[in-house]
Formats: structure tokens, sequence, C-alpha cells
């Protein structure tokens, strides 16, 4: 343990200050000779040092020392327990006017029993899944549980409230309040996405017309809005995006000029290949006739056509005109949720029909299969609606959305517990685990194939395959968009304004490219499956133009003459610098997350960087060991003189305080490796302060010479960069935050991934076959260890 | 600073040419409480709490003199048009924003326990705990007097990213009022939505309609509620309980809307766009429509963030590039303290544009401000040494005539903030006589 970079003793509740003191300790080499049996090591110390205020007849702070005469019970007071800790270790406690002061010896000791005394308990204890308090759908969920159940995608939640965050994520449903407001803007969410999917008139099929100069192909000029066909050009056409399959209308006017005794004009027209119709043409231009035909399509490009069949060269009285194309549909103007909801009714009796919808709805909304007395109620609810607007049953199935929308059972993921006196740990039913699962890796509801494994009870023994297949679904992105953005911090970097003058090149597309390249990166390891240990150092990332540009590559990136890069298009979300490509990079230096530009500019200042910030950001988010926070009274000593020199001399001024070095010769040390990178991410040689020196040590002795010796020392510590993923990982997963019942699950976790060589699909398989995920407990274990067992 | 006319083009640059707001303009009088209603009637009192963060430089805040106001220092210069109508009150402590033993988080603490005077408890997870609020025990008490009960806004969303200050959830340094120890009340930083918010959208007759539906909802979600009550643990059913609260909450609005007289919104008065891009022209447009629900009586309290605390928005548009959370641990530079007072202007500033908006709303014998008590403050001190006795509050307005102002007031050392909030409590006829750590009412106020 102790070999470890930041040993951290209890990772679960990571309280690092303590293990900082214990290391410093060591150095002294007290004999730890001494029992370190908590009756005989930790009472003593108690007695001399604590109970005079926190025992017995003063309880300061309503603690009572006393109560703990040995350490059967110290395992539900855990966290008090890591408390007391922490403030013996920071010297906070005992105040310094109390008379004793413990050597530190004495606290080393001390600490030695209570994390003997813990352990012990651990490996007594009885397994625990733990409670996750029911989780209110936050933003982004309700986003693309609406998307899933109605099929709108409009961002329905931009008014809502922001969402509270606990443990660094946005899901815990802990945090999750809900507030008279919140509950104003679900029911303006509803009304608007039920009369967004839900249309008491139908409209029009909509219709594209190109007139005939936008006709390909192009290059000739109309007269009087037509254009004819000849020899040389005997066909006309326009291409489509077609959306939504179904039924067009492909129209075409046209007239034609011919002798009385000429041979008929034929024109024929064309869906891609696909000869339509062939019809004779007479009306003279200016009359126009139109012609057209109904064809059913498929989505995608189509290509329509009207070509001139019987043109000749030397016949200049006979002439085909076109005035303008029409396509027209798709006829049906449904939208998708109610082709969805007539699907369900069609066939059904007047009786049935009402509750087929509603149910089949309800198991949706609900994630579970609806009970009669809800289809009963909802049902009332449609028909109601319905009988309000003269019976037309669109009106009756938006007051049917709108009220689902706002139920408690919609808004929030209750895991109702069919056992609840059970204290033992027993499984969740199926129809839970498809939820946590789905939000779990899609932040949306189940989809239909995990509800029918859930019906037939097959889920649990499904679980490695839906996981593979879950996280090749496009909707896997929520996993890189929600816990990949807010395990990095980067959702600041949204709102993130580096100083103007002094970095004119940021903008808006830079800052959008910035986060598309973390975005990218992270959508790799995720779908090629590679080893979460290239997070922190890899040899490839994505630039579009304005970060080659900005990272100086841009001639690799993009050379005149194409290169073999993998290309990813983005639809409407490309950025404005192009189109990012996959890039071998060329130096060391710059590879993994912590030499991308997003990162860089998030732990900076606006002005310049932080070697502070980026050195608690590597801490932090990459090795799960956060300094603690500064000891209290720091302000009054920084106060004491100005500090002079370079930055790097300024913090080395400011270690030679000894409450400060502590930390902050590892937190200096990390920052520094990477000051050749700016407050925006970019490569400098120097500052304005002289040439860089990104070298350093760390206070285990390994020294670097710059980022990529640095990253390669991170690299090596597997378990530190395994068991934070693990652990933020497993946070977001579960929606609560880990108790020290979970570390089974970690350390379990952390034993497949490694002999996994540290592959995604496997911490994620991992996880979701974890207890802590898949069971739960009935009451609060705590009663049964206060029982005494 | 004089009372500055705000050109009509000035306003709508940056907001969207489509954003008309002819109340915005100072164009003389406007509509009040007092003309619309019978002479009888006297006007209501009303409370505001302004926050801004990371405490003040307080050689630059403090007058030099007690008793009348003359010389006003530096931060406090362009209020000089108003140095009749705010007093300040020195020497008021915020203890419960100390660590007390939980450490460092002295920027979730401050805000936290601003209203409340509750120690928040240290957790960046489970079990969120400060205490109710001041504004919403007011709230609560003159809830059926007005269309809304309170008015929660500010200028920058809630958190962004991962614990917030030292193990202290976000929540804590980005939510001002909270409706009991447990619930956070977020606020609103879109300005079209604090309009939606208090005046609704369509017709009266549109809103009559949806407020039935939404009526018949409610019911139906309130048996589902009631399904779920009882079946879950008990963390669960807190949620539930807010969600059931908020339930309530709006089917007494509803109510309300029904049977309360109509607002009469300054004719032409539309939604504005959005937010704007200009952080000035933001919060002057939040505190316009503070001043527009008070002035319609849509809701007499109202509490408005005008920056998080431990906010590290840089100010360039005022020379100051840097951060200023970051600034204010200035360890003791001249350049960043004066850096940090112009902040400080800046921000009183705007205190005084909300000033002149209160004024040029006459109402009876006297105007909006008349009629309120706004408190400007922060519950940091000096934000280097992140100390909570000292505090820089501000009160403005007269409260019915129970506020004397113009006065730099020195309370004893250790007086604690909330008996100044139980003074105002009592004001608003409101009769408390115990909120968080107060000893008793403020006295010297009057």
């Amino acid at each position: 343990m102790l070999n470890r970079f930041w040993p951290s003793l209890w990772p679960a509740a990571r309280l690092p200050q303590v293990a900082a003191v214990a290391v410093a300790l060591s150095f002294g080499a007290p004999a730890f000779a001494a029992s370190t049996e908590f009756k005989k090591a930790a009472v003593p110390f108690m007695e001399k040092h604590c109970y005079e205020c926190h025992g017995g007849k003063h309880t300061k702070a309503d603690l009572d020392l006393k109560t703990f005469k040995d350490d059967r019970n110290i395992l539900p007071e855990y966290k008090t327990w890591r408390g007391i800790l922490h403030q013996v270790n920071t010297g906070e406690m005992p105040p310094k006017k109390h008379p004793t002061k413990p050597t530190p010896d004495e606290i080393a000791l001390f600490n030695r029993a209570i994390e003997d005394s813990l352990a012990k308990a651990e490996a007594k204890a009885k397994p625990d899944p733990g409670r996750v308090t029911v989780r209110r759908l936050n933003r982004t969920e309700y986003n693309n549980t609406v998307r899933d159940l109605i099929g709108v995608d409009f961002n329905p939640a931009e008014n809502f409230p922001a969402d509270d965050i606990g443990h660094g994520f946005d899901n815990i449903g802990d945090v999750l309040s809900i507030s008279p407001v919140h509950l104003e803007r679900y029911l303006d969410a509803a009304e608007s996405i039920a009369s967004r999917s839900i249309f008491l008139t139908l409209p029009k099929p909509p219709s594209r017309t190109t007139a005939s100069i936008f006709l390909e192909p192009f290059g000739y000029r109309s007269e009087n809005g037509t254009r004819p066909l000849t020899n040389a050009t005997p066909e006309l056409f326009v291409r489509h995006d077609i959306k939504v399959a179904g039924e067009y209308v492909f129209r075409v006017r046209a007239g034609a000029t011919n002798l009385a005794e000429g041979e008929p004009v034929k024109m024929t027209l064309f869906a891609g290949d696909k000869e339509l119709t062939t019809v004779t043409v007479t009306n003279p231009p200016q009359k126009w006739k139109e012609y057209e035909v109904k064809l059913d399509l498929p989505a995608g490009e189509q290509r329509f056509a009207a070509r001139f069949e019987n043109a000749q060269t030397n016949d200049v009285n006979r002439m085909l005109f076109v005035n303008e194309f029409k396509v027209v549909g798709p006829a049906d103007t449904r939208s998708e949720f109610m082709k969805r909801v007539d699907a369900v009714r069609a066939g059904k009796s007047d009786v049935e029909r009402a509750p087929a919808v509603v149910d089949w709805f309800l198991t949706r909304a609900f994630r579970r299969p609806a009970t009669k007395e809800e289809v009963a109620r909802y049902a009332r609810v449609l028909e109601a609606g319905q009988a309000e607007a003269g019976g037309q049953f669109e009106a009756g199935l938006q007051q049917l959305v709108k009220a689902v929308l706002c139920s408690p059972k919609f808004l929030f993921r209750a895991e109702l517990d069919d056992r609840p006196k059970t204290r033992d740990a027993h499984p969740l039913d199926e129809f839970q685990l498809a939820s946590r699962l789905s939000y779990f890796l899609w932040s949306s509801l189940p989809d239909d194939e995990l509800l029918a494994l859930a019906a037939k009870k097959q889920l649990t023994a499904n679980l490695d395959a839906q996981v593979r297949r879950m996280l090749k679904d496009p909707k896997a992105d929520a996993l890189v968009q929600n816990f990949g953005l807010q395990w990095l911090q980067l959702e600041r970097l949204r709102t993130f304004a580096p100083d103007r003058t002094l970095f004119p090149g940021f903008d808006e597309n830079l800052r959008k490219s910035m986060l598309r390249e973390t975005e990218l990166f992270l959508g790799e390891i995720i779908r090629e499956d590679r080893s979460v240990l290239d997070l922190v150092d890899a040899d490839f990332t994505y630039v579009n133009r304005t970060l080659a540009r900005h990272y100086g590559i841009e001639e690799l990136a993009f050379p005149n003459s194409g290169g073999e890069q993998r290309r990813f298009g983005f639809g409407r979300r490309r950025s404005g610098g192009g189109e990012f490509v996959r890039v071998t990079l060329p130096s060391k230096d710059r590879g993994g997350l912590l030499s991308q530009a997003s990162i860089l500019t998030v732990t900076s200042n606006p002005t310049r960087t932080s070697p502070v910030k980026r050195g608690k950001w590597v801490l932090e988010q990459i090795l799960g060991t956060p300094p603690p926070p500064a000891p209290p009274g720091v302000a009054e000593l920084e106060a004491q003189k100005e500090l002079k020199g370079t930055l790097r001399q300024r913090m080395e001024q400011h270690r030679e305080n000894p409450t400060c070095a502590n930390c902050h010769q590892q937190m200096d040390a990390l920052g520094f490796a990477f000051e050749n990178f700016d407050a925006i991410g970019r490569f400098r040689a120097r500052d304005t302060e002289g040439p860089i020196d990104p070298s350093g040590t760390l206070p285990d002795g390994s020294a670097f010479k710059g980022p990529a010796e640095l990253k390669n020392i991170l690299k090596e510590k597997k378990d530190l960069v395994a068991r934070n993923l693990t652990e933020k990982l497993m946070t977001y997963a579960l929606g609560r935050g880990l108790e020290y019942y979970d570390e089974r699950a970690i350390k379990r976790t952390m034993t497949e991934l490694a002999q996994a060589e540290y592959r995604f699909s496997t911490l994620v398989t991992a996880i979701v076959k974890s207890d802590p995920f898949r069971l739960q407990r009935g009451k609060d274990l705590k009663e049964q260890y206060e029982s005494g067992e | 600073m004089n009372h500055v006319k705000i050109s009509r083009r000035t306003m709508l640059r940056g907001l969207g040419a489509t954003l008309a707001l002819p109340w915005l303009e100072a164009m003389g009088p406007m509509t009040s409480w007092a003309s619309s209603t019978p002479a009888s009637q006297a006007a209501p009192n009303r409370m505001a709490f302004l926050y801004v963060p990371n405490g003040k430089n307080m050689v630059d805040w403090k007058p030099k003199a007690e008793g009348e106001l003359n010389e006003l220092p530096m931060i406090l210069q362009p209020l000089a048009a108003h140095k009749r109508d705010f007093s300040i009150l020195t020497g008021l402590t915020a203890d419960k924003a100390r660590a007390n033993g939980d450490g460092g988080g002295d920027h979730a603490r401050a805000l936290s326990a601003f209203l409340t005077g509750c120690q928040p408890r240290k957790t960046d997870g489970t079990d969120i705990r400060a205490g109710i609020s001041v504004d919403q025990v007011a709230a609560a008490r003159l809830a059926d007097q007005t269309r809304l009960a309170s008015l929660e806004i500010g200028t920058e969303a809630g958190s962004m990213a991962g614990n917030c200050d030292s193990g202290y959830s976000c929540v804590y340094s980005s939510t001002m009022s909270w409706r009991s120890a447990t619930q956070p009340l977020p606020k609103e930083v879109n300005p079209k939505l604090v309009f939606e918010r208090l005046f609704g959208s369509g017709s009266r007759e549109e809103r009559a309609r949806r407020d039935a539906q939404r009526k018949s909802i409610l019911d139906l979600v309130k048996e589902d509620f009631s399904e779920l009550n009882g079946r879950l643990g008990r963390t669960d059913q807190r949620k539930l309980d807010e969600y059931f609260a908020a339930v309530r909450d709006l089917e007494l609005r509803i109510e309300r809307a029904a049977r309360l007289p109509e607002p009469t919104v300054p004719a032409g008065a539309a939604a504005p766009a959005g937010i704007p891009q200009s952080y000035e022209e933001h919060v002057r447009l939040m505190a316009d429509l503070m001043v527009l629900a008070f002035q319609t009586d849509t809701t007499r309290v109202c509490t408005f963030v005008i920056a998080n605390e431990g906010s590290n928005k840089p100010y360039p548009f005022i020379g100051v590039k840097e951060g200023h959370h970051d600034l204010s641990h200035h360890g003791n530079s001249e350049e960043k303290k004066a850096k940090i007072a112009q902040i400080n202007r800046f921000h009183t500033t705007q205190l005084a544009y909300v000033l002149d908006r209160m004024k040029a709303v006459k109402e009876g014998d006297g105007t909006l401000l008349d009629h309120s008590m706004l408190v400007y403050g922060s519950g940091n001190s000096d934000g280097n040494a992140h100390n909570h006795d000292d505090l820089p509050i501000l009160v403005a307005g007269k409260g019915c005539g129970t506020f004397k102002t113009g006065r730099h007031v020195v309370y004893p050392k250790e007086t604690p903030l909330n008996n100044l909030w139980l003074a105002m409590l009592n004001r608003m006829e409101v009769q408390v006589h115990q909120l968080g750590d107060s000893t008793g009412e403020l006295k010297n106020l009057a």
C-alpha cells in the first residue's frame, strides 16, 4: 500500500491528507512495535487528548467518543472516524488551547489503530449493496427519454433549472431536488411535447418545388421560366434528400410545341433508374399541364428526372419544355408517435382501444408493466380529453401524454422493492435492472429489446451481450457527453473566458473544436474498446483545421494530397473549423487527455497558466487522490510577505512554508510539467519569464524531463488510474456516492479490468454485474451492526 | 453618479431589436400600486436581497465616520445620488459561515448561511442541509396575498462541475433561498423565463383554460403520488414530499390567479428574448424584472444572486481580466486590491441603477423604494481573509417608514446578521422570534 503514489488506505472515502501524513511520518520511521489494537492504542489516545470535550460529560459537536470502548461499532460510524482522523492529522484537533499535544508517533499509532479496526470490520461485514435514493430524471435524461418515448427531439428540458451536482455528477438521487419551478416547467414542457407530437389537424404533405432554372444539368439560362429539352440535353433532374420513407407524388409541369401532324411528344418520368410513366405532352408552353405519378420511396437521397423520349436533332418544330418539378410527400403526415399509437390501436374494438394505448404507453413511460388500476385511471384521462374535444382521439391522447409526463412515476426512477422488509441483499426486479442499465449507458429509457428480456426475466442472464450491444448503439454517446465531460470537468469549458486581448485566437470555433476533440477521443476509447490507460497517454487524437493550426500540425493533419485518415463528418453538428480527422501525433509530449487543449484551458486562469490547478486536476480527475483543501489560516500566511521572481520561483518560496509544502510539492511538479502548453493549450518553448523548464521530481522520487516522461510515469500507476475511473464510473452508474461496503465491488472490478488489458467494455460489464448495481436491500443495515452482529 | 436616463438605443443594443421593453426606459413615472388601487389602501412593504460574492475591498467600502453619510468611499461613490436612501450597517456577523470545525469552504458557507443563519452541512453529495432562509419565512406567511410567493433570480446558473468549494456541494455556493433546511430553491437566470413566470403567456382566457387543464393533471398525478407514498425508503420519501409540496404550491398559484386581480403590466411590456450577451445588461434586465414584479404586486419577496459565491468571472469590460475569485486571494498586492475594488464598484453601479428604477416608480405619496427594504451585501467580508464578521451590508429603502436611511451604523462586534433579518420580518408583519442564530431584533434601524 505504501508504495502507492498517494497511498490511500481507504480509497472509497479518499481523504488523502490522512495518507499524506502517514507517509511523512513513515520517514521518521517510528517503530510500530506498540500494539495497534483499538483498546490499547486508540482508547488511551482519546483519554489523553479527546475525552475532555468529547466524552461523557461534554460531547461537543455531538461527539461522544466514550461510546467507542472497543471497535465493534466502528464500521457503521465510518464517516465519523474518517472525520476524526482528518482533524487529528491536520492538527485541527485537539485545538491549540488544549493542554496536551499529541506527538507524531502518537498520531501515527492512532491512525494505525483506527485503520486496522476498520479493515478488520470490513473483512467481517455482510455484503451490502447499499441504497440508491429515488432519482429524478435530470435534464439530459428527460430530453433523451422524451426523444425515445415520443420521438420528438427539441431539447424540451432547456428551461428546466440546472441540476444539482453531487459527487461530481448530475445524476445523484440524493441531491436532485424538485421545486415548484420544476413542476411549472414540467407542465410547460409536457404541453409543448404533446402539441409537437400529436396533431389535432394533420398538416398538408410538404412539397418541394424546383423551378426549371434550378434543374440539373445547370448552366442553361431560363427564358420565361422554362427550359427546353433537346437532343443534346434530353433529360432534366433534381436530387432530394428524402427524410421519411412513404408515399410521394412526383409532378412535372410541362408543355410542348409540335406540328399538327408531328410525332407525339413523349416524356418519361424517373425516380432513380426506375421508369415511372411515359406521357404524351400536348399543351403548348404557358398553358402548362401537370403530369404526375405516385410512388413509394425509401428514405435517402433520390434522383427525380424527366426525359424527352423522342427528341430529334433536326426538328425544331417539335420541342418539349419543362416549367417546374414538384415532389410532394410523404402523404402520411402523422408524426412518428401517432403512427406508433395507431398501430397499437389497429384492429381493436372501441372498448379495447383506449386501454390498449394507455397500457402500451404507460409501460414505456414508467419503464415497467402498468398496473390495472393505472391503466383504468389514465384511460379515463384519455377518454375525458377525447369527449371534451367532441370525440377526437388525438385530443385525448394529448391529455394522456401531458399527464403521464408530469407523473412522479415518470419523473422519478422509483425502484419499488417487493421485499422491503428483507434486510439481506436481493436482486432488483428485471425491469428496474433494465432501467439502471439504460440510464447508465444511454441516459434514456430501456428500449423494446431490454423490456422484452425483462418481461421474460432473462436480462440478468444476458448482461454481457446487452452491454456490448448497447455500447455499440449511437445512444451510447451519452456516456461521452454526460459521464465523460463531467468526469473531466469540461462542462466549464462552455462558459470559460480566457482574456480576449491576451488570447485573441480563442473564439467560439476554437472552444467547440477543443471540446469536440475530447469527445471524439473518449468516443474512440469506448467504441474501439481500447485500454483506459490510453486516456493518460495515446499517440493519436482528432483535429479539425482550427485545432490542427492551434497545435501546429496542420501540414500533418491536412496534407494537400488527402491522405489515408479516416474522416468523421458530423452533419449539422459540424463545428466551424471543418471536419475532424484522426491523426497520429508526431510528438510524445502531445497525446492523451492531459495535453488536450480543452483540459489545458479549463485548468488555467483567464490570463495565464496555473500549474497548481493543472496539478490538482491530475490528482483529482486522473489519479483520484485529491489534495486536501488549503488549511485554515493560509491567507494570513500568504499575507506575511510578497513573493518575488518567476512563477516557478514564487511557487518554490511558497513551498518553503511547511504547511504548504506537503501538497504543493506534488501539485506543482505535476503542473509545471505542462508549462510548455500555454493557457489555451498552445505549445510554447518560452514565456515572458524566459525558457520553460518542464522537468520535475515527484515526492516518491521519480524524476521526469517533461510531459512525455511524466505521462509514462503516470501510465505506470495503473492501479490508481483504474481505481479512479472505476470509482467515478461506478458513482455515475449507481447515482450515489460510494461507501465502505462498495469496496469489494471496486476491487473485483479492478481485478477484472487488469486481466482484460484494461479494456473499457470490461469496466462497464464488471460494474453492471456488480452487487451494488444489481442488488438492493431493505432496511438500513446499520441496525444489524448495532445489534452486535 | 447622477440619475442617468438610459436611452432606448443603449438598452436595445445587445438585446436584439425584437426586444422592446418600454418599462426598461427611464421615461418618467410608471404605473404604480397606488394608482390602480384605492387611495385608502397603503402600499405594502417589500423585501429584496441582492448578493455579491467574494467580499469587498473593505477599506474602500466602509465609510470613515459613524452617523450621517457624508463623503462616500470609492466603492460607494456610484450611489452618491441615493445617499439619503440607504444606510451602511457595519459589524454584522454571519457566524455560521465560519468553519466551526468544518475546515475550508468559506464561499459555499457564505452564501448558504447568509439568509439562513444555519451551519450548512459539509457534503458534496448526500444530505444537503442548511436552514430555511428569511425570504422563505416571509414568503410562506405572505403566500396568499400575491400571485407568486417569492421570486428567486440570478445571473449564473447552478453548478458547472464537481464540488464547488472544498467538499461542499455546488448547491451551497449558488443558492441563496432555502424553502426548508433540505430544499434549496433554484434561481432563474433567463429573463424571458422570469417574465413568463411572473405574467404567464397568452391571453387571460387562454391562461384560464390552461390552468383548468393543469388542475386536472395535478389531481391525477396526486393519485400516482399517493400510490408511491409510503412504499419507499426514508430519503426517497423526502424527495417525493418535495414533489408533493410543488404540486400543492402550483395548485395554490392557480387558485390565486383566479381570485386575485390581474396585474397591470405596463403597456407594451413584452417578454425579453433571452439572456443578453453583456453581463451588465443581464444584471440590469433581471433587476428590471424584480422591480416590475414589485410594482405590479406580483410578489413582495425577491432574492437576487448577482454572481455566485466564489465566482471567478473576469470583468474585462472594466479592465479587469483576471477572475474575480483568483483576484480576491490578493496576497496583499495593492494592484490586485485595486482591481477588486473596481469590481466592487462595478456592482454598486448596478445597485445605483436598481435604486434609480425603484425611485422612478411612484406609489401614493412616495416611491416603490420608500415601500421596500432592499439589502445588498456579501457573506464574506475580506475575500482574502475569508472572514465572516464585519460584513459589508447595505440596506436601502424606507421600509414603509420603518427605516431611517442615510447613515453609517456601527454595531457591536459579533452582532448576528440574522438579527437584521428578524427586524425585517417584523416589518413585513411576519412575527418571528427567532431565525437561525439570531439573538433578538436588530436595533437602531429607525
